[in-house]
């Protein structure tokens, strides 16, 4: 329940984004973010269709050699 | 793996001591990284690694389920819920749907949402229906809630409120005489909202070290060399072994929408009992949106002692008493093909986990008797 995945911001309207990760894309809230400076490029991690926090590159893709470990299995 | 995680695992490994240091975690995903990786077979045999109440699904009290369930079935409303509780069997009588999935069959108006935007999305859709959402879940998922409620929510659109705080549960089990833990690695993502110095008074109030661990096995190693190491050297403190993600206040805007729209109660653990301020309510400027007001509540006379099928020991592998394969019903009548207790039925169960990274067996000396059902 508390899973977050890490998503890249590919485009940007207001509190919304078009966010991707490995070929899935979703339209994110970034509202609980919103005093963050973001930019296309960035990274975020996803809850339940929201932002919860930004965080770096070499977060996201540790994080999702594990998702792919785990999927492997 | 990266070569890092096999450093903590052999940095693991050369610590010396004697007793056991058994090591709290209250967090499915921590768990589920604990298995994928086959972190406990790596584990020297003094350090223990326990799964505690990460499960949000699996302490949703079974009256707030059933309730819901009635709702359905009598066609009151549509019932938004995540995918992870449809499945979750309730006690009732063989004649009556025990799930939601099984209202769903029925003909029940019964909607899997992965959002709490997929349920304004429903009621959206359907001006002229009630709309229920189940909002369940630890403060993480209880955040973005919030979000969606400041951020407006149809006039059709209530919410059947069961999320629960993890840190009281914990303090509980500290403070109980029966569990003896000399770590705790705390919640990453609760912490990302809430702030690492939420878990400060575990070493603060008891004495037992705490570290703040992320979801790769790197960070969740480092955490538990962390407290594993100060718990041989007799120190206790609070770490932050998942700092890219987690500051020490949190996201500290999620926690205002929060506290706009929520008070904190005491509430009611399934198989646990009543935990004070462990629970979210609604506040008064949203009773307009708060199910339990604005739909008939039932009293119902059926027993509820336990709250959990006969024989399903769900409740003492939540509290981390029992490891999964302990439960006499694991792998024998309770299966994720056909779950007797929520934590086989939820990906985020102690059991489901077990079962997925292969644990097929119960284990040896498990055949004691379990708790006696309700």
């Amino acid at each position: 329940m508390c899973l977050a995945v890490p998503m890249q911001i590919d485009e940007i309207s207001g509190l919304e984004a078009r966010c991707s990760a490995k070929g899935v894309s979703r339209t994110v809230s970034l509202f609980m973010i919103q005093d963050r400076e973001l930019t296309i490029g960035d990274w975020v991690l996803v809850h339940v269709g929201y932002a919860i926090q930004a965080i770096t590159e070499k977060e996201a893709r540790e994080s999702w050699e594990l998702f792919d470990q785990m999927l492997e299995d | 793996m990266a070569s890092s995680a096999r450093d903590w695992i052999e940095k693991i490994r050369g610590l010396e001591t004697d007793r056991p240091v058994r090591i709290l975690n209250v967090c499915g995903g921590h768990e589920r990284t604990l298995a994928a990786a086959g972190i406990r077979s790596l584990m020297p045999p003094n350090i223990r690694l326990i799964a505690g109440p990460g499960c949000p699904v699996c302490v949703c009290p079974e009256e707030d389920l059933y309730q819901l369930i009635r709702w359905a079935v009598a066609g009151e409303a549509i019932v938004v819920a995540f995918g992870d509780m449809l499945r979750v069997p309730v006690n009732a009588p063989k004649s009556e749907a025990r799930s939601l999935e099984e209202a769903k069959a029925a003909g029940a108006d019964v909607v899997a949402a992965a959002s709490p935007r997929d349920a304004v999305e429903v009621a959206r859709r359907n001006p002229d229906r009630p709309v229920i959402f189940h909002a369940v879940g630890f403060e993480t998922t209880l955040a973005p809630i919030s979000a969606a409620i400041v951020e407006g929510l149809p006039e059709n659109l209530f919410l059947l409120m069961s999320g629960r705080l993890t840190w009281p549960i914990v303090a509980q089990l500290l403070a109980s005489d029966d569990v003896n833990l000399e770590g705790l690695v705390a919640p990453g993502h609760v912490a990302t909202i809430m702030g690492a110095t939420e878990w400060a008074f575990v070493p603060q109030e008891h004495g037992v070290p705490a570290a703040v661990a992320g979801f790769t096995a790197e960070s969740l190693l480092e955490a538990i060399y962390t407290v594993a190491s100060r718990a041989i050297d007799g120190a206790a403190d609070l770490s932050n072994c998942y700092s890219l993600a987690v500051r020490d206040d949190g996201n500290a805007l999620a926690r205002q929408m929060m506290q706009e729209c929520f008070e904190v109660t005491d509430a009611n653990w399934r198989g646990i009992g009543v935990i004070p301020n462990s629970g979210f309510e609604l506040k008064e400027k949203y009773a307009a949106h708060d199910a339990r007001r604005r739909f008939p509540v039932l009293e119902t006379d059926r027993k509820r002692a336990g709250q959990m099928p006969a024989g399903c020991d769900c409740a003492r592998v939540v509290m981390g008493r029992i490891a999964p394969n302990e439960c006499v019903l694991y792998g024998a009548a309770c299966t994720p093909r056909s779950p007797v207790g929520p934590c086989m039925v939820s990906d985020e169960g102690a059991c489901r986990i077990w079962w997925s990274s292969g644990i097929r067996e119960r284990a040896p000396g498990a055949d004691a008797e379990a708790s006696p059902g309700p």
